[in-house]
């Protein structure tokens, strides 16, 4: 108690130099966890612009589905293991996959059609919202078409076109029809945006002649599970289906997130380096101001131990109070990114990520981690940077005028400048 | 394709196909390489074929069938060909799919849809999808003209094989050549230089596709072999067999056939 209280008056002998070691601290403090949020956010939203959209956290298809995507490979009972996945409160959106013919006068295009139930869609993801033009499907079957961005641009389509439509059916025949475009997505990622053509599944059943089966589940919990926890429920329901998460989905972009990640990790690191040698040099400074002092308290019987203790301690009890400066400013700053976000559509527009799209808007991601690791970084910074001129001072040096003498004219006073002549 | 002495001659890609769609009045052909011995009668011997399916112009009838893993079905189609580059084959039977029809007018193919009433204009990216269901690509009812200029070609074998006395055509496609596979085999019969069969390897040199000729026998006034059988490698139980119901050579056809008003007929 004593040592905290005899510290805390050491800090504010000299109120400026305090101040200054302070703020820098607080600074950098703010800095980091600004900069920390800010790079956590980008991966998590990079990352929930692909699992909330459309793919989910997980998929299930019937064995072997994923290899050849054909028509054939469908998960027997949906209706039961959706029901399922219902009481398990998990979001999940059956669909069904074909590819064929899309064509709108002499314009035409290849096309990955895909059935879906628009009110499950729209529950368990948020495509359903993403639309550049129109609307989503409607609940019943009306023969509406939601076309990819780039596929309705090959097409010269808009909403209300008409769009004649090509598949081979599952019995063989060549299933046809015109539909309507009711809506047109917004840039989602690029298989989707150059070839989805998006209808309700009983229009989809009729067309591809295949009365029953669905390919694919896309199920989202929207974080409340982890993924490993929500592959074992799923492998659990599911037991003769394949359980596939985002990460074996979407292996290119998964590496990619995990280098980001690192290379974010290594960018946090030479920055916190610098601002720790910044830190650093205030508090040798500061150190080194007070070597006189410490040669005083030797001269009175103090041990080299209790010096270093006393200024360590006195160290870490300023990057305490500036570090809580800090945090409480980098919250503030951290917040606002979090909740208006960096608009950065008039710097690089529209931006795509191994083909996902990034969303224009930067948002940061206000995480205990992101605290956390700077105030202790910048408290290590700040203990080590006291520790080492402590150390100096605490050490028998033969005298505190030479310690004194070393820092006005430089260490070769000190050691020596040649030999002696006889 | 016509060459220096003024006939045509088909590649070895181009025999399954021309047969399978004379319908499509493609015909190919081979150019003088090199003069060596094997490679002149190689040359020969698909000249040959290829003097023997020169019509101008042809009409007729086929059944297709197509069996699959998941599904059997027989078409009915009536075709009309003129040239190396028009064609229309129509749906006739099932009566699901009666009145569909495939236009081919240079490079671009065109599909009549009776059902919705309209025609689409098959993209490009859409090539090598399948034509009417079958193991037949569009790509095989477009391309096959370019051969001549695109393989090199020699006897590979000569005896009997099978109980047959057979000529086998190596023909290899040249580095440039836009070519999908890595390797053709052409087996005639020596007798009269009909086609036996046609084997496709892929890139990899791996067998991908055979095409088998049976039921020889006379039509219009020439020998052929009227039923075709074409195998896919890696999808064992499949098949598409063209059994050529009735051609006829040298009609009349005038453009209006291959207009896409009359697609819509």
């Amino acid at each position: 108690m004593s040592l905290l209280r005899v510290s805390w008056r050491n800090l504010w002998r000299n109120r400026r130099r305090t101040a200054i070691t302070m703020s820098a601290i607080a600074l950098n403090t703010l800095i980091l966890i600004t900069t920390y949020s800010l790079m956590g956010g980008f991966l998590k939203q990079t990352v929930r612009n692909v699992t909330q959209l459309a793919t989910g956290e997980a998929q299930l298809h019937a064995p072997g589905y994923l290899s050849d995507r054909s028509l054939y490979k469908r998960i027997a009972h949906p209706r039961i293991l959706l029901q399922a996945l219902g009481e398990h409160s998990i979001g999940a959106a059956p669909r069904t996959y074909g590819y064929g013919l899309v064509s709108r006068g002499t314009k035409s295009a290849g096309a990955l059609f895909q059935g879906v139930e628009p009110a499950m869609e729209a529950a368990a993801f948020e495509l359903a919202g993403h639309l550049a033009q129109g609307t989503f499907l409607a609940p019943a079957a009306r023969k509406g078409l939601v076309l990819g961005r780039k596929l309705a641009k090959s097409l010269n389509a808009e909403v209300g076109s008409e769009i004649v439509v090509l598949v081979q059916a599952a019995d063989g025949s060549l299933g046809n029809d015109l539909f309507t475009v009711v809506g047109i997505l917004g840039a989602v990622g690029e298989a989707i945006d150059r070839n989805a053509a998006m209808m309700h599944l009983d229009d989809f059943r009729q067309l591809f002649a295949m009365p029953e089966g669905i390919h694919e589940i896309a199920v989202n919990t929207r974080g409340r599970l982890p993924l490993d926890a929500l592959v074992e429920t799923l492998s659990r329901l599911a037991p003769g289906d394949e359980v596939r998460t985002w990460r074996r989905l979407l292996p290119t972009f998964s590496d990619m997130i995990e280098l980001s990640g690192v290379s974010m990790s290594i960018f946090g690191a030479i920055f916190l380096i610098a601002a720790g040698l910044g830190v650093m040099n205030t508090m040798l400074m500061a150190t080194y101001e007070r070597a006189r002092e410490f040669a005083l308290q030797k001269a009175l019987g103090a041990t080299p131990w209790r010096i270093v203790r006393d200024v360590t301690f006195e160290a870490w009890l300023l990057a305490c109070v500036a570090t809580l400066f800090g945090t409480l400013a980098g919250l503030a700053a951290s917040t606002i990114l979090q909740t208006t976000g960096l608009n950065t559509a008039s710097l690089a527009g529209e931006t795509t990520i191994s083909g996902v799209v990034f969303d224009p808007v930067w948002r940061a991601d206000l995480t205990l981690r992101t605290v956390v690791w700077p105030v202790f970084m910048m408290w290590a910074v700040c203990v080590l940077a006291a520790l080492y001129p402590a150390a100096m001072s605490a050490r028998d040096m033969g005298s505190n005028l030479h310690f004194s003498h070393f820092l006005r004219a430089g260490p070769r006073s000190v050691c020596g400048t040649g030999r002696r002549r006889s | 394709m016509t060459t220096v002495n003024g006939g045509h001659c088909n590649t070895a890609r181009t025999i399954p196909v021309v047969i399978l769609l004379l319908a499509l009045g493609i015909s190919a052909g081979l150019d003088a390489y090199p003069v060596l011995a094997e490679e002149l009668s190689a040359r020969d011997i698909l000249n040959k074929v290829d003097d023997l399916y020169r019509g101008t112009s042809s009409q007729g009838k086929m059944t297709m069938e197509v069996v699959t893993e998941h599904w059997k079905r027989t078409l009915s189609l009536e075709f009309w060909s003129r040239g190396k580059d028009r064609s229309l084959i129509r749906i006739l039977a099932p009566l699901k799919e009666k009145g569909t029809a495939t236009l081919r007018s240079g490079s671009d193919l065109w599909n009549y849809l009776p059902k919705v009433n309209r025609v689409i204009k098959l993209p490009s990216s859409m090539l090598s999808a399948s034509w009417m269901g079958s193991h037949f690509t569009n790509d095989d009812l477009v391309k096959g003209s370019r051969f001549a200029e695109d393989y090199d070609f020699r006897i590979s074998f000569q005896g009997m094989r099978d109980g047959q006395d057979v000529v086998e055509l190596t023909c290899i496609p040249k580095p440039q050549a836009p070519v999908v596979w890595g390797k053709v085999e052409v087996v005639v019969r020596r007798s009269d230089y009909l086609p036996v069969a046609t084997r496709y390897y892929d890139e990899g040199l791996r067998l991908a596709r055979t095409m088998a000729f049976t039921h020889y026998r006379e039509l219009s006034g020439r020998l052929l072999p009227t039923v075709m059988t074409l195998v896919p490698r890696d999808k064992p139980g499949e098949k598409t067999q063209i059994a050529y119901d009735e051609i006829r050579f040298d009609v009349v056809l005038s453009d209006d056939v291959f207009s896409l008003r009359n697609l819509q007929q």
